[in-house]
């Protein structure tokens, strides 16, 4: 019993960890840019978190402007990234270019008789049900759809360090634990194990014999 | 500007954090190494003018400063990813 807790806590962990990297660590797209767009959002509720915070901005508004990049993948399904500052604060891509990244895309629209392709860097998840879209960091002209993204060296390596550390922590605890918490547990057991037995002994007595 | 300056502060004070720490601990660590080398070495002086001797010249040694590194990384981690962000 106690063993389903215990997995289902550290699954649990594990998955928001993942989630988190997932979420935060950079992606690369190969789209066409098909048009861009500017709406007004409400900033309510609990997909907040999701839209940046609006950069130096005393009072934060219930709504505002955001400006939207539409795209296509190659295999022509549509992929939307709003376009908006990070600015100084989380995630750390201090994103500052916004108007030029909007102006990089308006200039690299192109149509499907004559597509030209971008790779487009992301993060953040498109969710249709909660309204929430990829912040496009930047775009590169590539040669077609079918151009090697290149292999994720920053994410490789962030998330290498992550887990040695967690691994690191995690061999100094356990040593703690074997050298420190498991004998005095052990001793708890064993004294508590001696307490019942003069207990039932004791009930023995009244027993019938 | 504000969040900036958030930034800046808060960076400021974590950094700290960490920046005495590491000092403190950096220093026991050199101190252990010194007992230890009085130990084994041919015990010229007493322990205590040995010891405080090594920790001087560690004070002013170039090791001691690279702790400062924890400052000048972030900062220019920080410096580069602006650059790449938002200049290329």
């Amino acid at each position: 019993m106690f063993s389903i807790f215990k997995w289902t806590f550290w699954i649990t962990v594990w998955v928001l960890i993942a989630g988190f990297f997932h979420y935060t660590l950079p992606q690369r797209d190969i789209v066409r840019i098909v048009n861009t767009y500017e709406e007004r959002q409400d900033l309510e509720g609990w997909t907040r978190i999701f839209w940046s915070d609006a950069a130096d901005q005393v009072s934060s508004p219930v709504n505002r402007d955001v400006q939207f990049i539409q795209a296509v993948r190659p295999d022509g399904a549509a992929m939307v990234y709003r376009n908006e500052d990070t600015g100084w604060g989380w995630p750390p891509y201090f994103k500052l270019d916004t108007a030029n990244l909007y102006t990089e895309a308006n200039d690299a629209k192109s149509t499907k008789a004559a597509p030209e392709w971008y790779l487009i860097k992301h993060y953040g998840w498109r969710n249709v049900y909660w309204s929430i879209f990829p912040n496009a960091v930047s775009i590169k002209p590539i040669e077609g759809p079918n151009v090697s993204k290149g292999l994720p060296w920053l994410n490789i390596f962030i998330i290498t360090i992550f887990l040695t550390v967690v691994y690191g922590i995690w061999i100094r605890w356990r040593r703690f634990r074997i050298a420190r918490i498991d004998p005095t547990f052990e001793a708890l057991e064993d004294d508590i194990a001696e307490r019942s037995a003069g207990v039932s002994r004791w009930l023995g007595t009244w027993r019938k014999k | 500007m504000f969040a900036f300056a958030r930034l800046l502060f808060v960076g400021f004070i974590v950094l700290t954090v960490i920046y005495v720490c590491l000092s403190f601990y950096s220093r026991a660590v050199r101190r252990g190494k010194l007992r230890a080398q009085w130990h084994e070495g041919p015990q010229d002086t007493d322990k205590e003018t040995f010891v405080d001797e090594g920790l001087a010249d560690y004070d002013s040694s170039l090791k001691r400063k690279l702790i400062l590194g924890v400052y000048v990384v972030p900062l220019v981690t920080m410096g580069i990813i602006v650059y790449l962000t938002n200049h290329s």
